[in-house]
């Protein structure tokens, strides 16, 4: 297929990113989804399955997948992997006792090759509870800085009050938007 | 796309926050280099796929690779420090392989070799663990006890009957944390038939962890943001309003009565939960667990609940879902109702009752 068909073909498309949402159960997830789009986050169930929102940011648009992280599901987390532009993964700062866990399940992630070309953004979340664990905590803990295969970024932010989820994306998107703009 | 066949519970919409921009040249090449790639992969994986996906090549290689680890964590002792580690980092990066293996080999396994699978993955995870605690000591997370941490932590002294835990969170390649991560974990652990409690002052906004406790009744009278229940046996646990989740987790023989916003259940077995919950609740690996609306009151209640922001007015404690039930046609086994007849009423301390 030539390009001029190619461009034919999508002519209509828009500027398009898809983010993945991962992390464990009760992480914030979702809460953090419901919050940028401006929504209620008082009413949230844990996730049985996955919710998808697509926004308009800074001209692009987002498609942002969020699946659920209970144990039952997490084998299916692979059925998302496809064409993922930025993988965002939430850590729940004050759960100490699962931080181990936490870091095994990003790591096997990180290993897997529909992953590869996906920018890590990680959120330190629930910053708003006064026995979480800083963002440098977080960093360390999950031995973020071994990680050579992915462009990474970790912020600390609160999905309650709204604390730095705007500056994460954007970062995120600056970094996809680089990535692929250099690789012209 | 790939959509999972079981728990399909999708939900989509959009809005809109800006202006669409047209798409680039630049973004359409890449686009385009997406899909061939995407195509190209596909390829290749049904050319291995008459080899690969079958379940008797599964099994043999699964087989193979976790008695590896196996020998790999048994050969590992703790005389020489640094190969202990590199031992068990290779042991660690072996098994985040066949959990890969058997990621990528789900689609074509049946139901019981991936339950079989997982769980003898689960036990290579855990025996790990046992090593790392075993012959590197202080790597994970270790629990001290109160004399110890008053050395590092200068605290108030705790109520007598009252037991700090002491979180030392050190990360798993062993480089521990500075001091200033050292915190205490609001709690109870490792006791029996003890009366328990916590005043509203020591559980606001914390993350509470009650573990190991057996024939215990616990008080918690405040409203703390997050309460972990785990290990428990024979208990009483009543709380006041828990701002975000209750996690319960190994738990039997046990009487919950709680309001919160989320409600998570695993592991537990023949236990009553008296709850108030906001969103809908759910069990994943659970059998036995029964529901009833929760009724505690103690003096400090309503500002307690005007503190956790909880919605009194909204009660889903009927509206349980089940993570290993989805059918959505039969109702789960796995919990029921508590009868109204044989619902408890009264949570006095001096009274003596038998679930
Ligand atoms: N204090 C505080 N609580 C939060 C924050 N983010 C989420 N929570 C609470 O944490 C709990 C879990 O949030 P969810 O958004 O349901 O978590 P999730 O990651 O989507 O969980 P799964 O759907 O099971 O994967 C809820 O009770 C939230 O209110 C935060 O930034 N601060
Ligand atoms: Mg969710």
């Amino acid at each position: 297929m030539g390009l001029l068909t190619i461009l034919k073909k999508m002519k209509h498309k828009e500027r398009e990113m898809r983010l993945l949402m991962l992390g464990l159960d009760n992480a914030g997830k979702t809460t953090i989804l419901k919050k940028f789009n401006g929504e209620d986050v008082s009413t949230i169930s844990p996730t049985l399955g996955f919710n998808i929102k697509t926004l308009e940011h800074r001209g692009f648009k987002l498609n942002i997948w969020d699946v659920g992280g209970q144990k039952s599901l997490r084998s299916y987390w692979r059925n998302y992997f496809e064409s993922t532009d930025g993988l965002v993964w939430v850590v729940d700062s004050a759960d100490r006792l699962r931080l181990d866990d936490c870091k095994r399940e990003l790591s096997v992630l990180l290993l897997e090759e529909r992953l590869a070309g996906a920018t890590l953004l990680v959120f330190a979340n629930k910053q708003d509870l006064p026995g979480a664990l800083s963002k440098e905590a977080i960093q360390e803990a999950m031995g973020l800085d071994d990680i050579k295969t992915h462009h990474w970024c970790i912020m600390g932010c609160s999905a309650v009050t709204g604390e730095n989820l705007l500056s994460g994306v954007d970062w995120l998107l600056d970094d996809i938007a680089a990535r692929v703009f250099t690789a012209d | 796309m790939d959509v999972p066949a079981a728990p399909c519970r999708g939900h989509e919409d959009s809005s809109s926050a800006g202006d669409v921009v047209r798409v680039p040249e630049r973004i359409l090449k890449r686009e385009q280099a997406r899909l061939e790639d995407a195509e190209r992969r596909k390829e290749v994986k049904e050319r291995h796929s008459v080899a690969e996906e079958n379940s008797d090549f599964f099994t043999k290689t699964f087989s193979r690779d976790r008695a590896a680890i196996d020998q790999l964590i048994d050969t590992c002792s703790g005389t020489d420090r640094a190969s202990a580690t590199r031992t068990l980092e290779e042991a660690t990066a072996k098994t985040q392989l066949l959990q890969k293996f058997l990621n990528d080999s789900m689609k074509f396994l049946a139901q019981y070799d991936l339950r079989q699978a997982q769980a003898s993955l689960q036990k290579l995870q855990t025996s790990l663990t046992e090593k790392r605690d075993e012959v590197l000591p202080k790597k994970k997370f270790a629990f001290r006890s109160r004399t110890k941490a008053k050395e590092e932590v200068a605290e108030a002294a705790a109520p007598p009957q009252s037991e700090e835990t002491v979180v030392d969170a050190v990360t798993p390649a062993g480089v521990r944390f500075d001091e200033t991560v050292y915190t205490k974990q609001c709690g109870f652990s490792h006791q029996e038939a003890a009366v328990l409690t916590k005043t509203a002052e020591e559980l606001l906004k914390q993350d509470v962890l009650l573990s190991h406790l057996t024939d215990c009744k616990v008080r918690l009278l405040g409203a703390p943001s997050t309460l972990h229940i785990k290990h428990v046996r024979g208990c009483e646990i009543l709380c006041g309003p828990v701002s975000s989740s209750v996690f319960v987790d190994h738990c039997r023989d046990s009487t919950l009565v709680v309001p919160c916003q989320q409600l998570r259940t695993h592991n537990t077995t023949a236990t009553q939960v008296y709850l108030h919950v906001t969103s809908r609740p759910i069990i994943e690996d659970c059998s036995g667990v029964s529901f009833a609306p929760f009724t505690w009151s103690y003096p400090t209640l309503d500002r307690d609940f005007e503190v956790s922001g909880l919605d009194r007015t909204r009660n889903n404690w009927t509206q349980v879902d089940d993570f290993n039930w989805l059918s959505a046609s039969t109702p789960s086994p796995n919990w029921t109702v508590v009868p109204e007849g044989d619902r408890r009423t009264t949570w006095d301390l001096n009274e003596a009752h038998e679930i």
